[in-house]
């Protein structure tokens, strides 16, 4: 059975975490947690909720270069921020439809990370905006890319002893635009079958972040500047960005299909990202 | 005889003087449902209860070699521990046609989810945590997850043949067949410019009620039992505790809480034989309350596969239709056979067919047993008929609307032929007719879009017996008592509007008394949209017959001869002129006050030798007409309208046909667009539970939905109605499929049409066909 505690600090979270030996998880949304817990009632699971915790950094700070987001910042704050859907806006878009309404109003950006789903609607948004994750531990903080933060479904480069403390998204410059597109089976709430963030720099080199095609959310390397008045340029760029892609065949969809898709839904945030209205898009 | 009416006919004369009955009265207890305050059997509390969890194993079919409960009696605050060998042997089996499924699994296990152990502990957490350390040996068998394999040469058996001793096909996995067929059903010489043939698939799917529901079974002093359960039949029930346990009936007290959606899900007892023994073996009440996922093992509409051969005129006349059908009904009978031959008897359509051969055959796999759901079994053989009505319009260049209008029957045309005939009982055109108008059929449809549009039919109860009571009060106010499960239909509201009509009662001042054996007189059973007709003609009757008692009564308290005397709905007419009921009711109970109780009986008698018992008291008809855009890169639908329109009689209550036509037309996207259950090579489901079983949401409803009704004032129940809960489902997917065929030029043949079944299918014919 699962026991619980509510430290009111960060030492007293660390503290927790280091009696539990491997088997703390960190409560804040817990709508994932929570899920978890269900299905494996009798596991001796020590929840650490955070949501008392008194010196955690602010749920989102924005700076001139780039926005901060702590382990309290919720979905919902996310996609409603009027900056970030200027500045962010294949993140603001991605965390708009993170599960229901009420799903978004507890869930954190991230809890989304740390649950290190290969669906994670966030992540590809994350990734194509060069993130970077800060956990801090019994040694310390140390700050890796995001990139660097998954090792496979479910897991994480966060010890059983560290917190994610802050996640920092560099804010492009002018000139940068992304978006998000996502298939699901159906148009209320969903998982992601496939989806893909797109990132377009004032050289029209595209980078793309993918879900649902990998064992952990995928980021591609920059393309080289893409004329993106052509739409064959676009498809040949994504064709040759998209091979990172190893989708499986699960219960929501086979892999040939997850292989047309990527290609379909990465040349539309492309698009997306490029027309004329700037467009955010899902 | 009694001198009740083999056939029910209509009570139309009464049309035109309701008040109530007609208007869009708000549903009784609806405003609870949706604010969570009703009380559903999880919500009601027991003194002392204990709890009850189940042990099962991760495979759809295996031996079990031995049991052993002592990790389980070990744990903390258990009271039994409940396997097949702590039964009375041999373990009782029950069902409705076929006494199959044992209390618990005895043996074997035959389908993912069978409970194996049963623990009683004093909390829920414990009973859980020992069900988990229970350890169950097994031997996983090669069982069968699908048609081919139960249908092979050398299958496993899903039931051993002992279990079916009396049955020529017990040596194979076919449970029971069927044949319709009528004319010369010999196609093979017959020269039809057009044929099509073609296989469809209908999708195994669960109920999904938003209440997955439970059981709390309590002793009581007299040595009988109560059990408390979200039935939607609670005499079936009680019969079935009487059977199983050799308890009277009189000594069975059945209690059913207003259930949370039921859709045929709730009607046959599970799992309540065992815990009606675990309370009389542990002398506790015992509680069982079940989850999401423990209900997708528990109840499942069958999934189906029919093989169709179907001949077209040049014109477009149908000229014959043959099918095979075979119905996946899973591990134990249940009503699936049932299902099979009342699905397949109209599954050749309302259409005027000369020469129609349907076989069909209900086969047992390792899976969950199916039972009734919404449509019984008409959606699943509806889906290959209309989807080929659609392949010869296209063939012919003809539109879904144009080939319907040419086959459809007229009034009182037979649509089943042979010995026992089906003849329409309503104006089917003018609901097919209806449904064009509403989406626009004469319009062009929009560039990039398709249309389809369908028909469904679903026989209504053949036999049947509801009784009511209905007690006039002294004050003015009523009460009637029917055992209608009111699972969110809104039963209880109808009655409240027939009894206000009838004896001119405020609806306030109406008490509906349901749900519970000890108090409630017989009603045979809560389905096939039968209650408006069979419980309303009932309760119309129970308040004649107070009519009848205050007209006699006042005669004899005033000396008034009662020749003299007449009674209308809510009035009794004197010599003097008419005065409300209740004013008369009061006058002639006079000081000593008191009540009259009136009795109401409707009671439908079968035809012996009909295939399904009898004809049905009134056939649900539905046109359902879709019209879908469709990403050709992605395979996904939008639906841009939805239109269904129903031959209903009367609209007793227009508000509740809307909401009962909306909510089948949106059931009927699930498995139409996304619902499946998915087997693994081990027979266990893989999308067990609501984040990989997807049903529609609010937001998949299509931009614009309509219901309609077309209302001829025609069926046989209280003011002309006839059934409704049903029909906006039964076509829904033959509509989805030809809109979707319209708009990428191909047909989707296997349900449900996910996206990526639609980009597979635009796929496929890209590659047959390169431009």
């Amino acid at each position: 059975m699962a026991t619980y505690c509510r430290p009111r600090t960060v030492s007293e979270v660390l503290a927790a975490l280091a009696n539990a030996e491997g088997r703390g998880r960190i409560l804040v949304g817990g709508t994932d947690l929570l899920v978890h817990l269900r299905k494996d009632p009798f596991a001796p699971t020590v929840v650490v909720d955070i949501k008392s915790v008194n010196d955690l950094p602010p749920a989102v700070e924005i700076d001139d270069d780039v926005v901060r987001f702590g382990p309290t910042a919720r979905m919902a704050e996310i996609s409603g921020d009027p900056f970030i859907a200027g500045h962010l806006p294949a993140l603001g878009a991605s965390a708009r439809v993170v599960g229901s309404i009420a799903i978004r109003n507890r869930a954190t950006l991230v809890g989304n990370i740390c649950n290190a789903s290969p669906a994670a609607d966030t992540v590809p948004a994350l990734f194509v905006y060069g993130s970077t994750v800060t956990l801090t531990g019994p040694g310390g903080e140390r700050t890796l890319p995001l990139v660097e933060f998954f090792v496979g479904p479910g897991q994480t480069r966060c010890g059983p002893d560290e917190i994610v403390i802050r996640i920092d998204v560099p804010i492009p410059d002018r000139g940068h635009r992304s978006a998000f597109q996502r298939l699901t089976r159906r148009r209320g709430v969903d998982l992601a079958t496939v989806s893909v963030a797109a990132g377009v720099d004032a050289d029209a080199r595209i980078v793309l972040g993918l879900g649902c095609v990998g064992p952990t959310p995928l980021v591609t390397d920059a393309s080289p500047p893409v004329d993106l008045t052509d739409p064959a340029a676009i498809e040949g760029a994504v064709e040759e960005l998209v091979s990172i892609a190893t989708p499986i065949s699960d219960v929501r969809a086979a892999r040939d299909y997850r292989e047309a898709m990527v290609r379909v839904l990465a040349v539309r945030a492309v698009q997306s990202a490029t027309a004329a209205s700037g467009g955010v898009s899902s | 005889m009694p001198d009740e009416n083999q056939k029910l006919s209509s009570s139309g004369p009464n049309a035109g003087t309701h008040r109530v009955v007609g208007q869009p009265v708000h549903r009784y207890g609806g405003v609870d449902r949706v604010t969570g305050a009703q009380r559903y059997l999880s919500d009601i509390t027991f003194a002392n209860a204990a709890h009850v969890a189940f042990a099962t194993i991760p495979v759809g079919c295996a031996a079990i070699d031995a049991i052993d409960t002592s990790p389980a009696w070990a744990m903390p605050g258990v009271i039994a521990v409940v396997h097949a060998d702590d039964l009375p042997q041999p373990v009782a089996r029950f069902g409705v046609s076929h006494k199959d499924r044992p209390v618990i699994a005895t043996k074997m296990v035959n389908y993912h989810g069978e409970p194996v152990v049963a623990v009683v502990a004093e909390t829920e957490d414990e009973a859980h945590a020992a069900a988990n350390a229970a350890v169950i040996h097994y031997t996983e068998l090669p069982g069968v997850y699908g048609l081919d394999a139960a249908l092979a040469g050398d299958a496993h058996l899903v039931q051993d043949p002992s279990v079916r001793p009396r049955d020529d096909l017990n040596s194979t996995n076919v449970l029971e067949q069927v044949e319709y067929a009528w004319g010369d059903v010999d196609s093979d010489g017959i020269s039809s410019p057009t044929i099509i043939e073609d296989t469809y698939t209908f999708p195994m799917v669960t109920h999904f009620p938003i209440e997955p529901g439970g059981i709390v079974a309590a002793p009581t002093d007299d040595g009988g039992i109560e059990i408390y359960s979200p039935v939607q039949h609670p005499y079936l029930l009680q019969r079935t505790i009487a059977d199983v346990w050799s308890i009277p009936l009189s000594r069975v007290r059945v209690i059913a809480p207003d259930p949370g959606g039921g859709f045929g899900g709730k009607q046959t007892p599970r799992y309540e034989p065992l815990i009606a023994f675990l309370a009389l073996k542990t002398g506790r009440t015992c509680r069982l309350v079940l989850s999401l996922e423990e209900a997708f093992q528990l109840m499942r509409r069958s999934g189906c596969r029919i093989h169709a051969r179907t001949g077209f005129s040049e014109s477009g006349e149908l000229a014959f239709h043959e099918m095979q059908v075979d119905f996946v009904v899973g591990a134990y009978a249940d009503v699936a056979p049932r299902v099979m031959t009342k699905g397949s008897y109209v599954g050749a359509g309302p259409y005027r067919i000369p020469r129609v051969s349907i076989n069909a055959r209900a086969v047992l796999t390792n899976t969950v047993p199916s039972c009734a759901f919404r449509g019984f079994g008409a959606p699943q053989v509806g889906w290959a008929t209309e989807s080929q009505l659609d392949a010869g319009a296209r063939a012919l260049g003809l539109d879904s609307l144009e080939i319907r209008r040419r086959n459809l029957v007229e009034h009182d045309e037979a649509f089943i032929r042979g010995d026992y005939e089906a003849r329409s009982d309503g104006r089917w055109h003018e609901s097919l007719e209806k449904a064009a108008e509403l989406i626009g059929w004469h319009e062009p449809t929009p560039s990039g879009r398709g249309r389809g549009i369908a028909v469904g039919i679903k026989p209504g109860a053949t036999t049947g017996l509801s009784q009511s009571l209905v007690r006039l009060l002294y004050d003015g106010s009523a009460m009637a008592y029917a055992g209608t499960s009111d699972m969110g239909q809104g039963a209880r509201t109808l009655w409240k509007q027939i009894l206000a009509d009838e004896l001119g009662v405020d609806l306030d001042l109406i008490t509906i008394i349901s749900g519970d054996t000890n108090s409630v007189p017989f009603d045979l059973q809560t389905s096939a949209s039968r209650s408006t007709v069979f419980m309303g003609n009932a309760v119309l009757a129970a308040c004649e017959d107070i009519r009848d008692r205050v007209l006699k009564l006042y005669a004899e308290a005033t000396g008034t001869a009662q020749s003299e005397l007449a009674h209308s709905p809510g009035q009794l007419v004197t010599p003097s002129g008419a005065i409300a009921l209740v004013e008369a009711a009061q006058t002639a109970l006079g000081g000593l006050r008191g009540e009259f109780v009136g009795q109401g009986t409707c009671r439908l008698w079968g035809e012996k030798g009909h295939p399904l018992g009898g004809d049905a008291a009134f056939y649900e008809f539905n046109a359902t007409a879709i019209e879908v855009e469709v990403d050709h890169a992605t395979g996904e639908i939008l639906l841009t309208k939805h239109v269904t329109v129903g031959d209903v009689g009367t609209e007793i209550n227009p508000l509740q046909v809307v909401s009962q036509d909306e909510g089948a037309a949106i059931m009927g996207l699930g498995h139409s667009l996304m619902e499946q259950m998915l087997f693994d090579d081990n027979g266990q489901i893989v999308n067990l539970g609501a984040i990989d079983y997807r049903i529609p949401t609010f937001n998949d409803v299509a931009l614009d939905m309509q219901t309609a009704s077309i209302e001829n004032n025609d069926g046989p129940g209280p003011y002309g109605c006839k059934g409704i809960s049903e029909g906006a489902l039964l076509c829904t997917a033959g509509a989805v499929g030809a809109a979707v065929a319209d708009a990428v030029g191909t047909p989707v043949r296997e349900l449900p049409i996910t996206a990526e079944r639609v980009w597979r299918t635009i796929r496929d014919a890209n590659r047959d066909s390169p431009v």
